[in-house]
């Protein structure tokens, strides 16, 4: 195993802890609409800001630390994707069991989490960086490595399959009781 | 955006859980401190990814200050880290086709692809790596044998061309557990289901890809659907040797009759590997601990773990003893366990990280050993790495070379470079040091 010494002698960019600790909540939501599940999002989310941490000074100067941070999160979760093989095997899902859940909203999770675990992982980075991230489809195109038009028709397949999905096109037109 | 596009972006908003806890700058510290690579300084006169083509005109939409003179410059330092070669690589298009065949077997081949992809020169790559194809294969599926390279496509069986990288031969194939394909003789054995109480594989032509047959194998309890690697494998006496819950069982490829099974003494089976002498069957349980047979009695000689983990897997013997693969999140590497005691295993090369796998391979008598961090080769017998070499990252983004196989004079590679959006098969020149005086 790599010996791990040494976190002390890093240099922690300026305005570094800042970022993650005003962005940490955000990015991790984001990790996990990608992989439904917070130990993967959490890896997502630290490798991206660990690729980060080096090229800092130049993408604070560009204002755009945040861009990168999610294309290296979108890039990471497709090759995680690709290294299983596309083999995902269709499971229950268990509830999540915070406190303050209603089960309204615990339904809805699991209609959600069920919904994108359906679509290819291109189409579901779509609609994480589309949707909830608010990327535009430009910005969203960068993140993946493809074209507008690409983008385009991975929300419109996206939205196309999460209108049939079972459960969630109620949500999308009646909301969710809190 | 329409009305239901902004409804599912307020239902996502709505309905996303905030995080049980925050990521720390420790944490992201110590990844750092465990992926040496990241740390490195981005090297002078090359532009981060976030200056490549697509995202100019974002940058300038959302007036982002972009520094003078960068929009001139994008081509051409967008494109310095993989400068194609002087004179044209690519040969003329292999004239090899599939033919579909009119066959029962839910699998069809279909036309390959017949386009030339120029080879590209890869800056600092290993072995004088250039970049043949730009397909993208599933990490550990690439093998050798009968003069081609076989790999898993998105959904498919591919026989590539070394010569050219073209896609010579393709068929639908989708294996839901990463196990290569097995090639016995003129037949390519693909894992096709495996789920429940049983195994289903196909076999396809060699040369074609066409659809042969499929073969059901009934496996004793449940098998490792969720944790299996490398589940079927073949050995020197032709058989397949599949993973099938509680059991090994034996089969004849030839006409797809079970011969025997190995019954183990506890536990689900989710790897296995024969030595290439035919005398010994590894067999990974529970992806903790890995149980040796003897296959000429099929009893069991022993049974050993690797400390400090409880992820074993991706099983590969050799006469020295058995290699697999171990690692947490998104970090793994490659192991050597000598006479298959995971008591004394060693670690082999430097890994991968990021959701990269460092699984071993081995092809034309030595083990290859890929990543992130680095390439190696290595002693079949006795683990002893023969070769190593750093491999580049690309603006500080890590470049991933999987574990190469032989093909005539060439070594080749699963190559992914994130930072540049490029994959592709990579064609390498190993040293005399990996190939010379190698007893397997």
């Amino acid at each position: 195993m790599d010996t791990l010494t040494g976190v002390e002698h890093l240099a922690e960019p300026d305005g570094f802890r800042d970022f993650v600790e005003a962005r940490s909540s955000a990015l991790l939501r984001s990790g996990w609409l990608l992989t439904g599940d917070w130990p993967s999002a959490e890896d997502l989310v630290q490798t991206a800001l660990a690729a980060t941490w080096p090229r800092w000074s130049s993408l604070r100067r560009q204002d755009a630390p945040e861009l990168y941070v999610r294309k290296i999160m979108v890039n990471t979760f497709l090759r995680w994707r690709q290294r299983r093989w596309n083999g995902e095997i269709a499971t229950g899902r268990l509830p999540e069991t915070q406190a303050y859940d209603v089960f309204a909203q615990v339904d809805a999770r699991q209609s959600l989490l069920a919904a994108l675990d359906r679509l290819p992982a291109r189409q579901r980075a779509v609609v994480v960086l589309r949707y909830f991230a608010d990327q535009t489809e430009s910005q969203t195109a960068e993140a993946m490595g493809c074209s507008v038009g690409a983008v385009k028709s991975h929300a419109s397949k996206a939205l196309a399959r999460l209108r049939d999905a079972p459960g969630l096109a109620e949500l999308m037109t009646g909301g969710v009781a809190s | 955006m329409n009305t239901e596009e902004r409804k599912l972006g307020d239902l996502l908003h709505q309905i996303t859980p905030e995080p049980p806890r925050p990521v720390t700058v420790e944490q992201v510290a110590y990844r750092l401190v465990s992926e040496p690579k990241l740390r490195r300084e981005p090297r002078p006169r090359r532009r981060g990814p976030l200056f490549s083509r697509a995202l100019a005109p974002v940058l300038a939409a959302a007036a982002v200050v972009v520094i003078a003179g960068a929009s001139a410059g994008i081509a051409v330092l967008a494109n310095s880290h993989h400068t194609p070669p002087s004179s044209a690589g690519g040969a003329p298009a292999s004239s090899a086709t599939s033919s579909a065949t009119a066959s029962s077997s839910p699998s069809q081949t279909s036309s390959p692809t017949q386009q030339t992809t120029p080879t590209t020169r890869i800056a600092g790559g290993p072995w004088g790596a250039e970049l043949i194809n730009h397909q993208t294969f599933s990490q550990g599926s690439l093998v050798s044998a009968n003069g081609s390279l076989y790999a898993f496509g998105t959904g498919t069986l591919d026989r590539i061309d070394p010569a050219t990288g073209n896609i010579a031969a393709t068929a639908q194939a989708n294996p839901p557990l990463p196990t290569p394909p097995v090639i016995i003789g003129n037949t390519v054995w693909v894992l096709w289901s495996y789920s429940g109480g049983n195994v289903v594989l196909h076999a396809f032509d060699a040369q074609t890809l066409a659809p042969i047959r499929s073969v059901l194998v009934p496996a004793i309890g449940p098998v490792a659907a969720s944790s299996g690697s490398n589940v079927v494998t073949s050995g020197p006496d032709g058989h397949l040797y599949v993973a099938a819950g509680e059991t090994v069982a034996v089969v004849n490829p030839d006409n797809g009759q079970l011969i025997r099974r190995i019954y183990l003494t506890a536990g689900t089976s989710d790897s296995v590997a024969v030595s290439p002498d035919g005398s010994r069957l590894y067999v990974g349980v529970g992806r903790t601990e890995v149980l040796i047979y003897d296959l000429s009695s099929d009893t069991v000689i022993t049974s050993s773990s690797l400390a400090g983990t409880d992820s074993v897997g991706d099983l590969v013997a050799t006469s020295g003893g058995v290699w697999g693969t171990t690692g947490t999140g998104m970090s793994e590497w490659t192991w050597f366990a000598p006479s298959g005691d995971l008591a004394r295993a060693v670690r082999i090369g430097a890994g991968a990280g990021g959701g990269f796998a460092s699984l071993p391979s081995y092809s034309a008598g030595v083990v290859w050993v890929g990543g992130s961090h680095t390439l190696s080769c290595a002693n079949p017998a006795n683990g002893r790495v023969l070769d190593t070499v750093t491999l580049p990252t690309d603006h500080n983004v890590v470049e991933y070379f999987s574990s190469p196989v032989i093909s005539g004079d060439h070594a080749y590679s699963d190559y992914q470079d994130n930072a540049s959006q490029l994959s592709g098969l990579v064609r390498m020149t190993p040293p005399a040091a990996c190939t010379a005086n190698v007893s397997s």
